[in-house]
């Protein structure tokens, strides 16, 4: 199978989306679901959140973070990619929930958000807000791909107030969970806010769904590396999850335990700088 | 009369394999498998074969050998062995072919392994490959994972004409033997050649294929004549204790996963990382134990310790990989179970706590049981701990067929014919088991393989 990249544009100047053929993950796409992608022969075996399936393609929002993800906006459309494996995880039911607000900032947050959202609000009696935020305007995805065309309302804020609303989604959710208009919250993205979140949204009795990122190897419940604590008890975010009950995710451990690889990721960075000094 | 001492196995000193990852034995020449092989007394009865539980010809295979016959004795063992370069590597000889061999009673048995991954290795130098000639059956037959009951079962249906396609999780085929056993006892160009084989003879191998996630377990149902489950026991046991959320802190799969299936070794020309520390401590003694922690010792650590609640004696790792692994300086710590994990501020590891054990009595196994002795804790500083304690069968598939019957430890039930409560459903390897060994597994697959013939032809 040929994962042919078909289409790839620049979200902002920091992430990008492609559309990738990969029939089998398009024909089982669940909203909420993640991808691994290999690049290469030589890759690491990466989670890539679904932002939707057409036909047998599937799209997927990528910021620019380390070696593989830089390596990959290089390249270009007709290019394939080595392995696209999934669908992937256990994402929360879709079903009637009342008023539900999807936020999301930075990584793996806006991808679900889109594909949540668009399902969420087919169902009765649910009314869907989708929350984007972003440091500044610059930052901002097009309008197109953002989820105002996919939920009832659509809130855009930047933290410096340079594009919509000003803050971050906390204050936003805050104001809203203040005026009692929330029965349900779904989250992803950043750890540290997801954290935050969590504690905000137990506060006023609000359950939350967070997206818990660790670091994945096969992603097929294998090796351990993605574990994560609920109430005390070991969970997988790569099967179980990655999203789990906000109020009881050990979110210390989280967050310390996707930091366990961080000079491996900064000397993988130098080795490709290195590497493309000479190439141009 | 025969000669007592059998041919020496040249190795690669260990000052130098703890800094590669290629093979330690270095093989036997034609002369020195000759010489091995004129050793056997071809016994009238031999003890030999039935001690294998893919019941290879041992006798006829060592004796086309001692003739200089290899591409006959390539062909005698690839019969009833789909992968003999591997097993001949990692079978645990000693406890079954050699292990009963008449020789061993006044001398060393015959180096029934090495020779047959010799034979196995100079048919693969010298292009020699079974001719098969397949009567087709429009039958279809699944196999769910590429270990290596699935690969046996799958090519032993072949043979039989079936139309086999195995589901695989993972990127490459081969499951344990991909990315559990590292490249210096299983060379992965071995594993490659004799994986080829597969595809050659007409199986269909459909990688990143997880039945469970994104295949379900009903549409195989559906749309094939019989399955074989083989999916192993992969899912990482760990100790619950204290300090398992630490940095630093990996179960033996995360590993030996990125070590020897993603090269986590070459990295950064590679790109899967590994973390090591200068002291790192394994927990456990067997098998996988010991290859995390050679493999810990060739990345770079400076001590690498066993930390074992027995003693190296009764472990359940083979004798050779023991003993390569005491020339290559592993340190073993026998007698001490851990009892927390201790980290710092920032989240990593910093050392373990250990009670030393003592024993008492015999547990079910008949192994002695260790006991932990009460003010006896100590502190030991370690930071990479590595815990090998063993696996449970993988609950993505299990949680996707609520239909069939298992053990409450996920183990998978079946009749003497290796039948799930589903008909037509049948299981092996590990996956029944709990966890065993390669050829143990093989001969589940080949068992099974005959029971699927039966329950196609009624
Ligand atoms: C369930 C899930 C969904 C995700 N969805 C998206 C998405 O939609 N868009 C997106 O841009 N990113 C997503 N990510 C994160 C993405 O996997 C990492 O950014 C990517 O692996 C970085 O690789 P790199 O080589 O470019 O950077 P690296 O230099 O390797 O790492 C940069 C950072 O990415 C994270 N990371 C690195 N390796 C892994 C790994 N194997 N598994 C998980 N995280 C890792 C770490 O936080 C690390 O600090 C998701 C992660 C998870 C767990
Ligand atoms: C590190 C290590 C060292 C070992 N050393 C030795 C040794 O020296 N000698 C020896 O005899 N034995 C050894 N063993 C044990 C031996 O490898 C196993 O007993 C044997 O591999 C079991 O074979 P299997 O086919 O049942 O399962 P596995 O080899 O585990 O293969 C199962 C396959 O199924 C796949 N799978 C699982 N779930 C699914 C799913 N839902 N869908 C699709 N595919 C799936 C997995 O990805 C895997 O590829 C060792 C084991 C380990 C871990
Ligand atoms: S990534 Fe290996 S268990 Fe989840």
């Amino acid at each position: 199978m040929k994962h042919v990249i078909t289409r790839k544009e620049n979200l902002n100047s920091a992430d990008y989306l492609i559309d990738v053929v990969a029939p089998e993950v398009a024909r089982r796409f669940v909203p909420g679901s993640f991808c691994v992608l290999i690049t290469i022969p030589e890759g690491e075996r990466i989670p890539m959140s679904i932002q939707k399936a057409e036909d047998d393609k599937i799209t997927f929002y990528i910021k620019k973070l380390g070696k593989t993800s830089r390596e990959l906006d290089s390249w270009k459309v007709g290019d394939s990619l080595y392995k696209v494996i999934g669908p992937m995880g256990t994402p929360p039911p879709i079903r009637k929930y009342g008023n539900v607000v999807f936020a999301s900032d930075l990584v793996c947050g806006h991808a679900e958000n889109y594909a949540m959202c668009k399902e969420l609000i087919k169902i009765d009696g649910n009314h869907v807000t989708s929350i984007q935020s972003f440091p500044t305007e610059v930052d901002v995805y097009p309008e197109k791909e953002l989820c105002d065309t996919v939920a009832d309302k659509f809130i855009l804020a930047t933290e410096d107030g340079s594009k919509g609303e000003k803050g971050h989604y906390l204050d936003i959710i805050k104001d809203l969970l203040e005026a009692g208009k929330v029965d349900q919250v779904f989250a992803g993205g950043a750890i540290p806010p997801l954290r935050d979140l969590s504690i905000l949204t137990k506060k006023y009795g609000v359950p939350i769904y967070a997206t818990v990122r660790q670091i994945m190897v096969d992603a097929t419940g294998m090796c351990g590396s993605c574990r994560v604590f609920i109430d005390g008890e070991q969970k997988l975010a790569c099967i179980d999850g990655p999203m789990f009950d906000g109020h009881k995710v050990d979110w210390e451990a989280a967050i310390s335990r996707l930091a366990m690889f961080k000079n491996k990721e900064a000397e993988a960075m130098e080795c490709y700088n290195e590497k493309m000094k000479g190439v141009k | 009369m025969a000669i007592q001492r059998r041919v020496p196995m040249r190795e690669q000193a260990p000052e130098e394999r703890i800094k590669n990852f290629k093979s330690v034995p270095l093989g036997y020449s034609k002369e020195e498998a000759i010489t091995e092989a004129k050793r056997c007394i071809q016994c009238k009865n031999p003890t030999c074969e039935p001690g294998c539980p893919v019941r290879m010809d041992i006798k006829d295979i060592i004796y086309e050998i001692a003739h200089e016959n290899f591409e006959k004795a390539f062909l005698i063992s690839k019969k009833d062995n789909a992968v003999p370069a591997m097993t001949g590597r990692v079978c645990p000889q000693e406890e079954q072919c050699e292990g009963v061999c008449i020789l061993g009673k006044k001398g060393d048995p015959i180096n029934i392994g090495k020779l047959f991954a010799f034979v196995a290795d100079w048919a693969r130098e010298n292009g020699i490959t079974e001719h098969l000639e397949i009567k087709e059956s429009a039958k279809k037959v699944a196999i769910v994972g590429a270990g290596p009951a699935g690969i046996t079962c799958a090519v032993d249906l072949r043979k039989m004409g079936y139309q086999v396609t195995i589901f695989e999780a993972l990127h490459m085929a081969g499951g344990v033997l991909q990315y559990g056993i590292p490249p210096f006892r299983l060379p992965r160009d071995v594993v490659d050649y004799e994986l080829a084989f597969l595809e050659e003879i007409g199986v269909d191998i459909q990688l990143n294929h997880i039945v469970g996630q994104n295949v379900d377990f009903s549409e195989l149902r559906e749309n094939y004549d019989a399955i074989y489950l083989a999916t192993g026991a992969g899912a990482p046991k760990f100790l619950k204790i204290d300090g398992e959320k630490l940095k630093g802190v990996y179960s033996a799969n995360e590993f030996l996963i990125r070590v020897n299936l993603m090269k986590a070794y070459k990295f950064p020309d590679w790109d899967t990382p590994i973390i090591y520390g200068d002291k790192v401590g394994v927990i456990g003694c067997g098998n996988v134990a010991l290859d995390s922690a050679r493999c810990a010792k060739r990345l770079g650590a400076k001590e690498v310790f066993i930390l074992y609640r027995r003693t190296k004696a009764c472990a359940p790792a083979r004798e050779e990989e023991i003993l390569h692994a005491m020339e290559e300086g592993i340190i073993f710590k026998e007698m001490v179970c851990p009892s927390r994990i201790i980290g710092n501020d920032d989240g990593w590891i910093t050392g373990i706590g250990l009670i030393k054990t003592k024993f008492e009595g015999i547990d079910k196994a008949g192994r002695p049981r260790p006991v932990n002795i009460k003010n006896s804790e100590m502190e030991m500083d370690l930071d990479t701990l590595i815990i090998a304690l063993g696996t449970t069968p993988n609950r993505l598939f299990l949680s996707n067929a609520p239909e069939l019957d298992t053990y409450s430890w996920g183990g998978i039930k079946t009749d003497d014919s290796f039948e799930t409560n589903l008909k037509g459903v049948f299981a092996g390897g590990d996956a029944l088991t709990g966890g065993s060994t390669v050829i143990a597994a093989m001969g589940n697959g080949r068992d099974a393989a005959v029971a699927i013939q039966k329950s196609l032809n009624e």
